[in-house]
């Protein structure tokens, strides 16, 4: 309640089609301005870090992975790096270069996802259909090369498990050129687009300072001006051969505002980062093993007797992922794991981007950070005075987000 | 010694080694265990671009390390790992300094503190740090844990109907009993 206004409490969650998994905001709005915004996760909270308590560091791998469905391959290489630093398990070179190669394959998709569903959001369907359309060319190439388009299980303690086969390379080739003629038209519509600017511009903003005090991550601290990137400086894998520079709207446009149309610049100047990087990856992949130990049996027996704790972080396309793991030795089974997944860290800045927005706005802010936690559907709205209560399904909160962009069109 | 309030991270790193000795320096006998780690990684041997310290502190000297820690940069906080470790509670706070700083000159802190279970309280780091928030809630209802001076301090990702006295990462008796678990397999 502020100074004698009402405020009512709108709670969206915890399942939304705008987002991918369940969580709930509870909104504080004085008319359409929100005031206050709580965030509640855990509906989708499954307790893997304790079922991990049961179960080896190859099993665990595949626990990693679902932890995301698309950002799976940065937690299995996270997980794998953390435990290759507890254990001491060097990765050959081939293997660092296929990994490298993987994650941006992933950050191109996972971005061009985005990018779609956020302009889905505000209500403009024909770049929504032409996002989903040109993420089916990153998909095909990725199961070319691991036999699925989400979930690839090709990492694994000590390398991979699957090679870049000349078939393979000439697939990510003729994806490259597909995507240079094709990703310039998708994000032009958007970036030239008055309305999609007036839709984007100054909406859920969060200073450098905030950004950095709350703990935020990727895209997300990068869009408000933080020059932060793991593959810059602290180069895993293949990294530290391949020269990165965190994209920052300051280098491109003049000044940071850290609104979700910043946010929008970093993903969309990313994807052409990363098909740069896929290029670098496939014309320097060295040859050479693909892995440490080939033989499972042995690896195990290996990390059976491997003691300490290990860390490994990531940049994902979220944000840096965070694995920590401890091996006890003797101990076939992990003793303790932890998961920082990037949205995790992201979350907790939301209440500050909620701040003085209007209710049309919500699904779009929550949509910026990119999360992986989150899914909203139904929205309860409260009225206290009138003593009623009103469901609102999915389709009419995006419909009030859309008829913003309507009323935008019309003036 | 004053604590800075950062306004932007730092554009200046320090090398491992310097950080390690001023902290060592600065708070003696409070630090119990100290390994810097580079990350060798294949083809980087000689001059690896990731490192690492991993250090121990005392319970006690744990909020002065911190703020040892801001003197050198705003210590990013990536996570806080726990284990139920029998007579008592590990915490591994996951730090970042330097991120700002250039290529390669990130530097990881792992601070390890234990906390006996006969007094399970903590200093919270939120005034600090508000990005701890999520981790220590999630400590306090996964291990039970006290954290002094955190504002929210409701549950996170247990539902509201769970039962509070069953803390579900601990292995002693406060743990959740064998009709809490279902096996799937």
């Amino acid at each position: 309640m502020a100074q004698g206004k009402t405020t009512y409490r709108v709670p969206i969650g915890p399942v939304h089609v705008g987002l991918k998994e369940p969580i709930t905001a509870w909104l504080d709005v004085d008319g359409e301005r929100i005031v206050q915004a709580t965030i509640r996760p855990g509906a989708i909270h499954r307790g893997i870090e304790f079922m991990a308590r049961d179960r080896n560091p190859i099993q665990v791998i595949y626990l990693a992975e679902r932890v995301c469905g698309i950002c799976s391959f940065s937690h299995i290489t996270c997980f794998v790096r953390a435990v290759e630093d507890a254990a001491k398990i060097p990765v050959p070179r081939r293997a660092q270069y296929i990994r490298s190669l993987l994650l941006e394959l992933e950050r191109v998709h996972s971005h061009i996802l985005w990018a779609g569903v956020a302009c889905y959001t505000i209500g403009y369907d024909s770049a929504f259909h032409l996002g989903m359309q040109l993420r089916e060319k990153v998909m095909d190439v990725l199961e070319a090369l691991t036999g699925n388009r989400v979930n690839y299980g090709v990492g694994t303690v000590g390398g991979v498990r699957r090679d870049i086969t000349p078939e393979v390379a000439r697939a990510i080739r003729d994806m490259l050129d597909y995507y240079r003629n094709n990703i310039a038209t998708f994000t032009d519509v958007v970036f030239d687009d008055p309305v999609a600017l007036a839709r984007m511009r100054h909406v859920g903003p969060l200073s450098p300072q905030e950004a950095m005090r709350y703990c935020a991550l990727g895209p997300t601290a990068r869009g408000s001006g933080l020059r932060i990137d793991l593959r810059w400086s602290a180069p895993y894998e293949a990294y530290g051969e391949l020269d990165v520079t965190p994209i920052v709207p300051q280098d491109y446009l003049g000044k940071s505002h850290g609104d979700v149309y910043d946010r929008f610049f970093v993903r969309a100047t990313e994807i052409h980062q990363s098909l740069d990087l896929i290029e670098r990856c496939l014309d320097g992949l060295p040859s050479g093993e693909l892995m440490w130990e080939p033989k499972l049996p042995k690896l195990l027996n290996y990390l059976k007797q491997a003691d300490g704790e290990g860390i490994g972080f990531v940049e994902a396309p979220r944000g840096d992922d965070t694995h920590a793991i401890r091996l006890t030795k003797g101990a076939e089974n992990i003793t303790w794991w932890k998961v920082r997944a990037p949205t995790y860290s992201n979350a907790i800045s939301w209440p500050l981007m909620f701040r003085d927005q209007e209710l049309a706005d919500a699904p779009l802010i929550l949509n910026s950070v990119d999360p992986c936690i989150s899914c909203m559907e139904r929205v309860l709205v409260t009225d206290r005075a009138a003593e009623r209560e009103e469901v609102l399904v999915k389709q009419d909160l995006i419909e009030r987000c859309r008829e913003k962009t309507r009323r935008l069109m019309r003036q | 010694m004053t604590r800075k309030p950062w306004t932007s991270h730092t554009e200046e790193s320090r090398s491992p080694e310097e950080v390690l000795a001023i902290l060592k320096e600065n708070l003696q006998s409070g630090l119990e265990a100290f390994e810097l780690r580079p990350k060798k990684e294949t083809g980087r041997e000689e001059q690896p671009l990731i490192h690492d310290i991993w250090l121990t502190v005392r319970k006690d000297a744990f909020l002065s390390l911190v703020d040892e820690l801001f003197l050198f940069d705003f210590p990013h906080f990536h996570v806080l790992s726990t284990d139920d470790s029998g007579d008592h509670i590990l915490f591994v706070y996951h730090f970042s300094l330097f991120r700002c700083a250039g290529r390669g000159e990130h530097l990881g802190v792992n601070v390890r503190v234990r906390i006996p279970k006969e007094d399970l309280i903590m200093p919270s780091l939120w005034e600090r740090i508000p990005g701890v928030e999520y981790s220590e809630r999630e400590a306090k209802e996964a291990l039970g844990v006290a954290f002094q001076g955190l504002p929210n301090q409701s549950l996170l990702l247990l539902p509201e109907n769970w039962d509070t006295s069953i803390k579900p990462m601990r292995r002693d008796e406060t743990g959740p009993r064998e009709e809490h678990i279902r096996h799937l397999s």
